[in-house]
């Protein structure tokens, strides 16, 4: 159905048009930016993954930031400017992180978007995505532009495990359906055409099962990473040292709470029994309590707080809101010492 | 007043357009601030909702577990929500006001027609929403879609229109502002910030708590106008869950726009049946409201409440009869009669010209056995009625209950007799030995030469036009077109389509039992999503253009992991299908309602050691109360599963007997 939603959205454009000058200058804003949306042909094409995304031009030589994905697996790729033009693109860094990859193609004096202009926007700010959805847009037409506002301005991995993205920075949500096969790599603007972030990749919402319709904010860390990229400075997150997790984490009984038996997929985290003289019985938990959140983050099963708790660090106190009867009762736990 | 504020605001602003440089706000720039204020003046009684526990999924459909939204409607913590929120049932409820404080939330009670829980936390002095009145909606008024399900102090916001009014059967606002899980529950507002209404899933089809989640980012979204909201808040308070109050009718047609309300079926012990409707009637007023169409009745009735009184004026032959109903919750179970028999079929060698209906098989022990009824003999009537085929008598039998008492005209030879027959349930038995019925003969190959010898049958393997989606399905060699086959639909589990272990198991029963296996396949093999269900359905439609298939004998069947989105098929059509079988998964949504019109019978098997044993047995419980047929095996020493061919040959009896009267 979200397929379908792309579609409706398509060229809602008019209600903006409330009278004829900000029409006009919304129009001319929307040229403006166009003409530095890039569409991007590449890998793909096998069932499932469109073989197609955009991009946006940040340098008159020929830059291209866009989406990082399969689209990008061959050697080259094909670049076409809003005119028609058609370039040969060759990736020459990328930022798994933020789902970003710099192309180069061969050009001069292309217009483009200075990052350094690149502004912020708040929670119900009217917003235009621009992007090469299903690619409608073919030879010289412009990319496709769609207008929402900004839903919200959040980070993804605020709950641990609901997205499977490595980007844990603040991105915002907008209520257009802007996260269709193609848009990625495409442009959120506000309505004047000020650069604000860079369409991500589909992406679904393991917690309520939705597609989710973000934006990479490209002010900050996008576009220093980007400016890095360009001037051949950059040193890819992926050549960094894996972490290596704890091996003897932290598990409930350690705090002296027993749990009782984890039988379905998600079992409340009651507690069974508290052990006597445990750090978990002098601050005073109770068998029948629910456990509800941990260091402020919700755990909805067993599971969850044991993986909670296995990220504590020896000394640490750890704020617990129980549920006991129906009150909400919050209590401090100290991380015991090891026992090595 | 707080219109003023933005013009107030305005004037303070200097330029906001680097593009442009004017300094001038535009009306746009103007709405965009009026818009984000009537958010900023709704969000204090938009509450963020979390569970805790409960199941992971509600059918196939996304068993939310993230946060959702809710609307406060008292002082002292009653907030309104959508029972979507809680369609997973979950044991904690977790409230966070807007200023950061958390609350356990106790669950007071659902509106099943309106689809809203009531909860209800302890805590004072909270901000109820502002409902806008209902006579100031517009069509075309801008409508702003508030969640908090982001921990963001602001709501997450989506800007759209109203769309409709009065839809869903009179019961929803329609917006084009996005409705999704990220904001069902919550608040629907108008541009002063006042709460139109209240954001839930709705689907003019489906009536549970999950339907029209499909549905959601589409620019279709539905909110329950917040006046209404009100208005119910009393009874819910009561604790008790309202229900949608029904009849106990169904009509003669399915054309709810065309045709005029004649009634078909009245359920047993129904209000229907106690305000002494009849089949046959023509429904001609509703509370006093003339109607001509099934549809005018819906939308005057849709979101009625059990114990609402209905007038109801109908039209029955030259007189007009008027009754008063109460509208009940729940309809007793139907029961479906049986009578004994196998129906001999269209193609059977045997079925002459000679009117009636042949007999194929007798159960032991049923009603037919035990007034000493045997195959070849032929029924050609039922109390007045001739019957011409089998379909007719089996409706005709299904009319009646457990225990009634019918009258038939029997064939045997060339002797004619009356017989009294007392009818039983539907027991829970699969012929032990049941003889197959064969095709007919093919014609030699030399009387029409280039007729190619069984083209198109054995497997094939094709892609669904429209859908880019494929499957494969095996056809018996020896087809024939002029015999019925049975059509067995096969959902593979995840992760595994299992087409060449089924293909090598089914062949000789399909080959056997004239089958027909379909096996659509889903776009990932790791798992079917809720949306393929169009394809399946598909799929299913056109095999029953394509071959002569008995509508009586359709089954639904999976494995394992594929039962869930099996059961979704089932339930979302339920007149596709008249048998269900599911190996080693249990029934995961609610069942679907035992519905007269179209008979649905069940077959489970399961490893006795199968984690799920006890589920699958918990569901056999609940469709035995439901009064279904269902049949149920557990494979001893066994976990999960694929049975095994003797197994398989028993499946294949009972596909064979789906068409008993």
């Amino acid at each position: 159905m979200r397929r379908i939603g792309g579609l409706i959205a398509f060229g809602l454009l008019g209600i903006m048009a409330a009278n004829s000058a900000a029409a006009q200058q919304a129009n001319s804003a929307i040229e403006e930016v166009q003409r530095r949306v890039v569409k991007i042909f590449g890998a793909g094409g096998v069932r499932g993954l469109h073989a197609y995304s955009t991009g946006f031009l940040i340098s008159p030589e020929g830059h291209v930031a866009t989406v990082w994905n399969h689209v990008l697996d061959p050697d080259t790729v094909t670049v076409i400017l809003h005119d028609g033009r058609k370039f040969e693109g060759r990736v020459v860094g990328a930022e798994p992180q933020l789902q970003m990859a710099i192309l180069k193609i061969e050009g001069e004096d292309l217009p483009h978007f200075e990052l350094a202009d690149a502004g912020s926007a708040g929670t119900g700010t009217r917003v235009l995505g621009f992007g090469n959805m299903y690619k409608v847009a073919t030879g010289d037409e412009p990319v496709s532009v769609l207008q929402g506002v900004v839903a919200a301005k959040t980070r993804l991995r605020a709950r641990r495990g609901a997205f499977e993205v490595p980007y844990d920075g603040e991105v915002y949500i907008v209520d257009a359906i802007t996260n269709n096969p193609g848009t990625g790599g495409g442009v959120l603007t506000t309505r004047d055409g000020r650069l604000l972030a860079m369409i991500g990749k589909e992406l679904r919402n393991s917690e309520t099962n939705t597609w989710i319709n973000y934006a990479i904010p490209v002010e900050g860390e996008f576009a220093d990473i980007a400016e890095q990229i360009m001037t051949d400075r950059f040193r890819s997150s992926r050549d960094e040292v894996k972490r290596d997790e704890p091996e003897n984490k932290y598990r409930a009984v350690d705090f002296g709470i027993v749990l009782v038996p984890d039988v379905l997929f998600r079992t409340p985290a009651y507690i069974d029994h508290v052990l006597p003289k445990s750090p978990a019985a002098e601050a005073g938990l109770r068998a029948d309590d629910l456990m509800l959140f941990v260091d402020g983050e919700l755990v909805q099963s067993c599971k969850e707080l044991e993986a909670e708790l296995g990220r504590m660090e020896e000394g640490d106190f750890v704020p617990l809101v129980v549920r006991r009867g129906d009150e909400l009762v919050t209590v401090e736990l100290e991380v015991p010492d090891r026992d090595e | 007043m707080h219109r003023l504020i933005p013009l107030a605001v305005l004037l303070l602003m200097s330029t906001c357009c680097p593009l442009c440089g004017q300094d001038d706000v535009d009306l746009a720039t103007r709405e965009e601030r009026v818009l984000k204020q009537a958010a900023a003046l709704a969000a204090p009684s938009v509450v963020r909702i979390e569970t805790v526990g409960g199941r992971d999924r509600v059918g196939s459909t996304p068993g939310g577990t993230g946060p959702t939204t809710g609307v406060i409607v008292s002082a002292d913590g009653e907030i309104i929500t959508s029972s979507f929120n809680f369609a997973a049932q979950p044991t904690s409820i977790l409230v966070t006001l807007p200023d950061g404080r958390r609350f356990a939330a106790e669950k007071v009670a659902s509106d099943g027609v309106k689809m809203l829980t009531l909860i209800k936390i302890k805590a004072d002095n909270l901000v109820p929403a502002k409902p806008a009145p209902r006579a100031s909606f517009r069509i075309g008024q801008w409508a702003i879609a508030l969640g908090r399900t982001y921990p963001t102090p602001a709501p997450n916001v989506s800007v759209g229109i109203v769309s409709a009014l009065n839809r869903i059967w009179g019961k929803a606002i329609q917006t084009d502002a996005k409705v999704s899980p990220v904001n069902y529950g919550g608040p629907l507002v108008d541009i002063d910030g006042r709460v139109l209404g209240i954001l839930v899933p709705l689907s003019p089809q489906g009536n549970n708590t999950t339907a029209g989640v499909q549905w959601y980012d589409a620019g279709i979204g539905f909110a329950i106008p917040m006046e209404d909201v009100y208005g119910a808040l009393d009874r819910l308070r009561a604790g008790k869950d309202l229900r949608q109050g029904v009849m106990g009718i169904t009509f003669k047609t399915k054309d709810i726009y065309g045709a005029a309300p004649e009634i078909d079926r009245v359920r047993y012990d129904s209000p229907a049946q106690k305000a002494g409707l009849k089949k046959g009637d023509i429904i001609t007023d509703v509370n006093g409201e003339a109607v001509t169409r099934i549809a005018q009745i819906r939308h005057l009735l849709g979101s009625s409440y059990e114990g609402e009184q209905v007038s109801l004026t109908v039209r029955r032959g030259e007189n007009t009869q008027q009754a008063e109903l109460t509208l009940v919750g729940e309809l007793k179970p139907y029961e479906s009669a049986f009578l004994g028999i196998l129906p001999e079929r269209a193609s059977t060698e045997q079925a002459s010209e000679a009117a009636g209906v042949g007999i194929r098989y007798i159960y032991p022990d049923s009603p037919a056995a035990k007034i000493g009824l045997a195959p070849g003999d032929r029924i050609l009537r039922y109390g007045d009625s001739n019957i011409t085929d089998a379909d007719e008598l089996r409706d005709a039998v299904g009319r009646f209950r457990p225990g009634d008492e019918l009258e038939l005209t029997v064939l045997r030879g060339d002797e004619r007799k009356n017989v009294t027959v007392k009818l039983e349930e539907i027991p829970a038995v699969v012929p032990e030995t049941l003889p197959p019925i064969r095709p007919p003969q093919r014609k030699a190959k030399a009387d029409d030469g280039d007729d190619a010898d069984g083209e198109g049958t054995g497997r094939i393997a094709e892609t669904m036009e429209g859908h880019e989606h494929d499957y494969w399905a095996f056809i018996p060699e020896d087809f024939h077109p002029d015999h019925e086959y049975a059509l067995l639909v096969w959902i593979h589990p995840g992760g595994d389509t299992m087409e060449a272990d089924m293909l090598e198991a089914w062949k000789p029963i399909c080959r056997e039992r004239g089958i027909i296996l379909l096996g659509p396949k889903a776009e990932k093999v790791a798992g079917w999503t809720p949306n393929e269900a169009g394809f399946v359905k598909a799929a299913v439609e056109s095999f029953l253009e394509k071959y002569p298939i008995d509508r009586s004998r359709v089954v639904m069947h999976s494995y394992a992991t594929g039962g869930v989105f099996a059961t979704q098929l089932v339930t979302q059509d339920p007149e596709l299908f008249s048998g269900v079988s599911l190996a080693g998964a249990p029934l995961q949504t609610a069942p679907p309602e035992n519905r007269p019109e179209n008979r649905l019978q069940w077959y489970f098997i399961c490893g006795e050691n199968d984690r799920l044993h006890r589920f699958v047995e918990l569901t056999v419980q609940v469709l035995t109360k439901l009064r279904f047929p269902v049949i149920m095996r557990s494979v001893p020493n066994a976990g999960r599963i694929y049975p095994d061919a003797p197994q398989l040959e028993e499946l294949g009896r009972w596909i064979d007997s789906l068409d008993r009267i």
